[in-house]
């Protein structure tokens, strides 16, 4: 039973932590190396947030508004000049990366920093004693990819986002202003990374370098699942699974390597991944 | 379909930085090299050697990247991967085995057959047909991670976290380590130059401008880029087994991803595609590092990222050729050979009967769409195939399905008697096939005389050193080059040319690879009535004097009178009609194919 709670509540983290990422490649075609810097910025704003004594749910709005602030920023002085090369947009966002990096470290120190999470202790689920938090961060994946489906199919910019996914030319031809498209989906994107940094925060702790970890992770489920939020979450599940399963009964270091090696595996396999069926 | 025609700055910029190669500024560079490799032990403190003995391994794998990356166009985070191994092959085998001559040469010849080995796995899972350049570097991120991992699982023997410290290694000076590291770099460096400025040398930038115009003039470049991946491998190996000897300690950073980047940031900002670039950036930022790194080391990897995020953004080309371009470092001299004709290989009887082209029950779905269904189609040698009908017919799609043994849905093809099965483009240009597209699909970046080169790879192997002076052709395509006036620019560089000398340019490179058949997709679109009367002269020759087979697919119906032997109307992607010029214009199916209406008149561009 624990098994499975595990199961489920990795692929939620996964999930999460990958949303951003897939928001800004789906419509953007470019990956954004400094997801792993947001991360970290969210868990530093948990962190700001504990220091400050103000009431831990505070965290995660302060987050997503902090991480799209500094999306906004991002986007008009570095991403914009490169959407036409997007192997330079990958590199230009590490730099980034590096840089918001230093100045955490500068800021905070190196120091591994605890923060509080907005309930704690367990709940007694299925006959068995489950950490609340992690529970929690169901509903929340369910919650996320419900919004941003609901927002890419249901809404006006929905429609106009998936226009410039198709064809931005055309788009630009027929009066859809791109440029604001990708401005407003970078800043979800990177406000999504940051939110996640806060939420997986109390899972463990806070460092100058957690949000690397995730990093590749969530790059290679990004590349495998193609374009919408729903095929996302089904990778997640898949190698979500398969990385519970190897680390618990294999060890956890092939476990950690299970989701880069078999992505790569597959995108060799079926070059167009999960996302065409 | 290929967009030659839209650079993007990067491109433009890395063709500049290609151009800034020069001479009399790179003898100075190499001498001042020279001389601080003589020197160096007497003027440079202890310290100071020490650093620089580790940043000449760095940038020996510096240079590896920056062939990869800045000639090849294959960004990869995963050189410091070989690095690793070569590192881990000296601590592994000195800790375990003790140190002797024999373990030395044991462990250098692991380190490089290791890598080589690991190398072409990662070419397998990283270049296949239809990958994206994109795919290469996400797998090239993987490769280092896993290498990490291994290390820290491998408990004692691999020393973990920790590493492997305190072994026994070579009894030498670091004045001789200095002297070796930096002759060992100016080897690579040097090979490296000669090779990437080679005629065969060549093909990487041609890969790197347009990978699918090499596999149709016959390149296998998945092999290329393997076989480049499995070399730099093996030399970024042997400088992480320096390393890894020199300084008696390795740990799991010297093979990882941070590492990688790090060496990406190196290149970018010493100027990809340069080689002395990246080499001059790789050392000075180690240097530099040393020094700051205990003093302030945040403030100074703070300063790092952010000149590299400000010059990618703005400053493709990277740092150093900009501040050594007053020094001379500007002028790019390119060398022009000498036209000559060359013979083409002899037809058999075999060859003159067989078919150049025979089409079987050929179709195309995408889905439930039919594109084309139920395409037979012969043409001889000799013959001039006019291909029409309106936008749409599947005219295109029928060329793909004759150049690619993975488009058609259905149906046999053969070129010259060979079934071309499910082969790739540049098999079926070795059966016979060269391909002319509609858009100009040539190498931006090279010069009229690299273009041409290139497109006789098949024909005759360039050389990995040297430039040829001599720059032989088939006479119909030296025809082309001659009427059409590149003869007079064959230094120029491609992007430069006017839309008309790059469609005559493509159809030189086309027929330089001799084919049997020529498929031609509108070659006079958007070309001058003269520059149209030139290519009708020379489609002409090529099927009646030289006894060629080619397909042309036009709109302009009064050019296709004047040339063709033969015309096919394809509609709905059926053919729907075969004969002479005059029978199907005066046809009443195909007036109403090309109007609905049977008096109308029939569509031009």
């Amino acid at each position: 039973m624990i098994l499975f709670l595990d199961i489920f509540t990795t692929v939620a983290t996964l999930f999460v932590v990958t949303a951003g990422l897939m928001m800004i490649f789906g419509v953007m075609k470019i990956v954004n190396f400094a997801h792993g810097a947001l991360l970290t910025i969210g868990g530093y704003t948990s962190y700001v947030v504990t220091q400050l004594k103000l009431d831990p749910w505070v965290s995660w709005p302060l987050a997503l508004l902090s991480g799209a602030a500094i999306g906004m920023l991002v986007e008009l002085s570095i991403v914009r000049p490169l959407y036409k090369r997007p192997l330079d947009a990958i590199l230009a966002t590490w730099g980034l990366s590096i840089v918001i990096g230093q100045l955490i470290v500068m800021t905070f120190g190196r120091e591994v920093q605890f923060v509080d999470a907005p309930f704690s202790g367990t709940w007694p689920i299925f006959g068995v004693e489950y950490s609340a938090y992690r529970l929690m961060l169901l509903p929340a994946a369910l919650a996320i990819c419900l919004a941003l489906t609901g927002l890419l199919n249901g809404t006006r910019f929905g429609v106009k986002t998936r226009a410039v996914i198709m064809n931005e030319d055309l788009a630009r031809g027929i009066g859809i202003n791109s440029g604001r498209i990708r401005f407003i989906t970078f800043s979800l994107g990177t406000g999504l990374g940051s939110m996640a940094g806060a939420l997986i925060t109390p899972l463990s702790s806070v460092d100058p370098n957690m949000g690397l970890n995730w990093l590749v992770s969530a790059f290679m489920l990004v590349m495998v699942s193609g374009h919408s939020m729903a095929s996302l979450l089904l990778t997640c599940l898949v190698f979500g699974t398969v990385q519970v399963l190897i680390s618990t009964f294999l060890s956890p270091v092939l476990g950690g390597l299970a989701i880069a090696v078999l992505a790569a595996l597959t995108l060799r396999i079926r070059p167009k991944g999960f996302g065409n069926g | 379909m290929d967009n030659t025609s839209n650079t993007t700055p990067v491109e433009q910029v890395i063709q500049m930085s290609n151009a800034i190669s020069h001479k009399s500024g790179l003898r100075y560079l190499a001498a001042i090299g020279v001389a601080l490799l003589v020197v160096g032990p007497w003027i440079f403190d202890t310290y100071l050697l020490n650093i620089l003995v580790k940043a000449f391994f760095m940038a020996m794998v510096a240079v590896t990247v920056d062939v990869l990356w800045g000639y090849a166009g294959y960004l990869t985070f995963g050189q410091s991967a070989f690095f690793g191994i070569g590192a881990y092959a000296a601590g592994l085998i000195f800790t375990h085995s003790g140190f002797s001559a024999s373990n030395a040469i044991i462990a250098i010849g692991a380190a490089v057959v290791v890598s080589m080995i690991v190398a072409f796995v990662v070419g397998w899972l990283s270049f296949y047909r239809g990958a994206s350049p994109f795919f290469a570097t996400v797998i090239s991120l993987v490769l280092p991670i896993v290498l990490v991992q291994l290390t820290l699982s491998g408990g004692s023997w691999t020393g973990s976290s920790s590493g492997l410290t305190g072994y026994e290694t070579f009894d030498l000076t670091v004045e001789a380590w200095y002297r070796i590291a930096g002759a060992a770099l100016g080897l690579v460096a040097i090979a490296a130059w000669f090779i990437v400025r080679s005629d065969g040398g060549r093909i990487l930038s041609a890969i790197r401008d347009n990978e699918s115009r090499c596999a149709y003039l016959g390149i296998n470049t998945l092999t290329v880029k393997t076989i480049l991946l499995v070399v730099t491998a093996g030399i970024a190996s042997f400088a992480g087994f320096g390393y890894g000897a020199f300084s008696g300690v390795v740990a799991p950073e010297l093979g990882g991803f941070v590492l990688g980047t790090e060496l990406i940031i190196w290149v970018a900002l010493g100027g990809r595609g340069t080689l002395w670039g990246p080499l001059i950036g790789a050392i000075l930022i180690n240097v530099v590092t040393a020094y700051l790194g205990s003093s302030m080391p945040f403030a100074w990897q703070l300063i790092l990222g952010a000149s590299f995020v400000l010059v990618i953004v703005l400053l493709p080309q990277g740092l150093v050729p900009v501040l050594l371009k007053p020094f001379g470092l500007g002028q790019y001299v390119h060398r022009i050979p000498h036209l000559a004709v060359r013979e083409t290989a002899p037809v058999s009887d075999l060859e003159k009967t067989t078919p150049a082209i025979l089409m079987e029950g050929v179709a195309k779905h995408y889905g439930y769409l039919k594109v084309l269904e139920g395409i037979d189609l012969k043409a001889n040698r000799g013959e001039l195939v006019g291909l029409i009908g309106p936008n749409g017919a599947g005219k295109t799609t029928l060329m793909r399905c004759m150049s690619d043994g993975l488009d058609r849905s259905a149906g046999n093809v053969s070129i010259c008697g060979n079934d071309i099965q499910l082969l790739p483009p540049d098999r079926c240009v070795k059966f016979g096939l060269g391909r002319k597209f509609q858009n100009a699909n040539i190498f931006e970046s090279l010069t009229v005389a690299e273009c041409l080169r290139i497109a006789g790879t098949t024909r005759v192997t360039p050389s990995l050193l040297k430039q040829d002076k001599h720059l032989t052709l088939p006479q119909y395509a030296l025809d082309v080059v001659n009427t059409t006036g590149l003869s007079q620019k064959l230094g120029a560089v491609a992007r430069d040319l006017s839309h008309g000398e790059q469609q005559a340019l493509e159809l030189a490179m086309v027929l330089a690879q001799e084919p049997r058949l020529v498929l031609l997709d509108e070659p006079t679109a958007g070309l001058t009535k003269t520059e149209r009367t030139q290519i009708g002269n020379i489609l002409s020759s090529l099927a009646h004097k030289y006894q060629l087979c080619c397909l042309l697919v036009e709109h302009d119906l009064d050019f296709v009178e004047e040339i063709a032997t033969r015309i096919v109307v394809l509609h709905q992607g059926r053919i729907v009609m075969e004969g002479s010029f005059r029978e199907v214009v005066n046809s009443e199916l195909v007036k109403t194919i090309y109007s609905g209406a049977s008096h109308a008149p029939m569509e031009t561009v």
